[in-house]
């Protein structure tokens, strides 16, 4: 507007007339410029008048007074906005790509076991009143993140860190969206808290994480050793009963074996004896000479000392004793044997 | 022809007096203004819109009229047991009383710098009064969460797969179970953060008042460790991890032994019972065949001593080496075929 007033003043009396209308032009173009604005389909205006407020103006082309008598500011009301705590999205997309750094100033707490936990989140929001969002908070985006942060912060600090890590996550997210949309109402801050939705919560990182991991690890070693344990059961028991019915199969083996042969024997005995008893006299010098026969043929069985191998016993008569003491130098240990009567 | 440059310049000389020395102002929404003439308060508003003031001799100050936030740098600070922590603390923060605001400080940078003393007083003051436990909680929920859930899914998973479990073994399990809700109970606090955030805007509230200030809240953001305590934090959550990896790790071993002392114990037991019952049928057989020899040997025990000794004579005489003499009643008929 000043510029529009001072160009003419500078060059009026050079050439009075083109350069009125050339000002008239001027202000003509600067009514048409600064008179129309559009607000687009996401979004909402609140057009002031003379800097109060005058109207809110809905998605289209619209008509204000010129010369900033009326000025429009456009707030996004349709769209839900993000806003991440102890990670940065760096940019979204199909790959969505995190920004490497940490922010362990916002996510690093205290648990209620006075423990500590790194608990990443986002929080989706909505300008529900776009002219609350516009007059009344100085920094509205920084006042968001500083409620979040203090709710989220007083919520795992009333917790143990076991029940943050596992059972109480939907509670939490359920009781910060609650607290933090009550705080808003209470700034007339303009804003809907549609979700908070926690992200990663690990424990510190390092060791304590380290830790943490160990035990999963143990998990798996416990289950390793259980399996070692009953793997070696089902190896040898199952070796150890057939070894049992080996034993036992053996044993009815040699009964078997022991009975058919008693009865073998007994029935030879019986019968013999049946055959001496008619005649015992004969049979019994029979039997005896059938035994010497068999016993002192020469046999193959001992350390034989003919050329055939076969052991041939001496013979040594009764009436040459003085032979003896020869025979028993040379053939110490071995046996004499001889009938008794 | 000379109408036209003239209008324009007495329009353009209106413009300039009207803005420059204008009598007029204009208040946005979310601003109030103060009229000063020579330095005095001559008048103050907080509604948006066009103002008149007395041009030239009248100055015109603005404030904010939202909502400002107040942010402090962490503060290092002890608690009543002496452990030293991080505070970060944040407030909100209005001009109440434009023209008492004006007097006390004037600029927005001297209000901030007001404002650092007066709320780190008062949360230093409630933090070092208070307990550490009762700024970290807000209330006594810790002991009432029911923690059902105990064991990783995965240990459950071995449990139900061990189905020979016995007693001692749950009991055991149970035991590891307790390690993992290592949540002892934690002493009730009284106030909570909630309330300490109330008691240090209480106290600042006050003085601030007397800057034309109006504190909306004060809240703690965030309580650390200091580093030295944060160390020996994380040392105690190792160590309690490192007793439930532990509590495992032995747990495992030990079922692992328990089914190396079944395994032997069953094995042993199969195998001795295999040798009692092998035992008992070769008794029983031993049994019937000395029965069947005795029933047949009885029947002439003269004839069997005979038969017996010659039939063993077969068997063992040929192992021997023989040196035989005529004394033999074999050899009796070799002297004399009367046989003396």
């Amino acid at each position: 507007m000043s510029d529009g007033d001072a160009t003419p003043r500078f060059s009026f009396n050079l050439n009075g007339r083109a350069l009125s209308i050339i000002v008239i032009v001027l202000i003509l173009i600067g009514i048409a410029t600064t008179s129309f604005f559009v607000v687009d389909q996401t979004e909402e205006a609140i057009v002031t008048r003379l800097g109060r407020y005058h109207r809110t103006a809905p998605p289209g082309l619209h008509f204000k007074l010129p010369f900033g008598v009326e000025q429009n500011y456009n707030v996004p009301t349709q769209q839900i906005q993000n806003m991440q705590y102890g990670f940065r999205v760096e940019q979204a997309g199909q790959n969505t790509t995190f920004s490497g750094a940490d922010f362990p100033e916002e996510s690093l707490m205290l648990t209620g076991d006075l423990n500590i936990v790194d608990v990443e989140w986002i929080i989706q929001y909505r300008i529900a009143e776009p002219r609350n969002w516009l007059f009344n908070v100085e920094d509205p985006i920084k006042t968001i993140r500083d409620i979040s942060q203090s709710v989220v912060n007083r919520l795992v600090g009333d917790r143990s860190i076991i029940d943050v890590l596992g059972d109480e996550r939907p509670q939490i997210e359920i009781q910060a969206q609650e607290q933090m949309n009550e705080v808003f109402l209470g700034y007339e801050l303009g804003v809907t808290i549609t979700a908070v939705r926690l992200q990663n919560i690990v424990p510190p990182e390092g060791r304590v994480q380290d830790a943490f991991e160990d035990v999963n690890r143990a998990v798996q070693d416990m289950n390793r050793l259980i399996n070692e344990g009953r793997q070696q059961y089902n190896e040898e028991i199952p070796r150890a009963r057939g070894e049992a019915e080996q034993v036992v199969q053996i044993a009815q083996g040699y009964a078997a074996e022991r009975v058919n042969r008693s009865r073998g024997d007994a029935a030879r005995f019986t019968n013999v004896l049946s055959e001496y008893q008619n005649d015992p006299q004969t049979t019994r010098t029979r039997l005896y000479y059938e035994m010497v026969e068999d016993v002192f043929l020469p046999s193959q069985d001992a350390s034989g000392d003919d050329e055939l191998g076969r052991s041939v016993p001496d013979l040594i008569d009764r009436n040459l004793s003085n032979f003896i003491p020869l025979l028993n130098l040379g053939g110490a240990g071995s046996n004499v044997t001889g009938g008794q009567r | 022809m000379k109408l036209l440059p003239k209008i324009l310049t007495i329009l353009v000389v209106l413009v300039v007096f009207v803005v420059i020395l204008g009598p007029f102002y204009i208040v946005q929404e979310g601003e109030q203004a103060l009229v000063i003439r020579f330095g005095e308060i001559i008048s103050s508003t907080k509604e948006a819109g066009l103002h008149f003031k007395t041009p030239v001799i009248d100055q015109v100050t603005k404030y904010s009229a939202k909502i400002i936030s107040w942010d402090g740098d962490p503060r290092r600070m002890p608690t009543s047991e002496n452990q030293f922590v991080w505070v970060d603390t944040t407030a909100r923060w209005k001009i109440e009383d434009p023209q008492l605001f004006y007097r006390s400080v004037t600029t927005i940078e001297r209000a901030y710098s007001r404002l650092d003393d007066v709320i780190e007083s008062s949360v230093r003051t409630i933090v070092s009064g208070n307990e550490i436990e009762e700024a970290v909680r807000d209330t006594n929920l810790i002991n009432e969460i029911d923690r059902e859930q105990a064991l990783p899914s995965e240990a459950e998973q071995a449990i139900e797969d061990d189905e020979d479990l016995g007693d001692t073994q749950r009991d055991r399990l149970e035991e590891i179970a307790d390690l993992l809700t290592v949540v002892d109970n934690r002493s009730r606090i009284s106030d909570g953060r909630q309330e300490l955030s109330n008691r240090m805007l209480e106290r600042a509230r006050g003085t601030a008042a007397e800057l034309g200030i109006k504190l909306e809240d004060v809240v703690v953001r965030q309580i650390r460790y200091s580093d030295d305590l944060t160390e020996s934090v994380y040392d105690r959550m190792v160590s309690e991890r490192l007793r439930i990896a532990q509590a495992y790790r032995s747990y495992g071993e030990g079922r692992k032994q328990e089914l190396i002392g079944e395994m032997e114990n069953e094995k042993r037991s199969i195998l001795s019972g295999a040798y009692e019952r092998a035992e008992v049928i070769r008794g029983d057989a031993d049994a019937q065949a000395a029965q069947i020899y005795s029933q047949a040997y009885q029947q002439d025990a003269e004839f069997f001593s005979f038969w017996r000794a010659i039939e063993s004579y077969r068997r063992t005489m040929p192992e021997f080496r023989k040196t035989l003499s005529t004394d033999m009643q074999y050899f009796d008929f070799l002297y004399s075929e009367s046989g003396s």
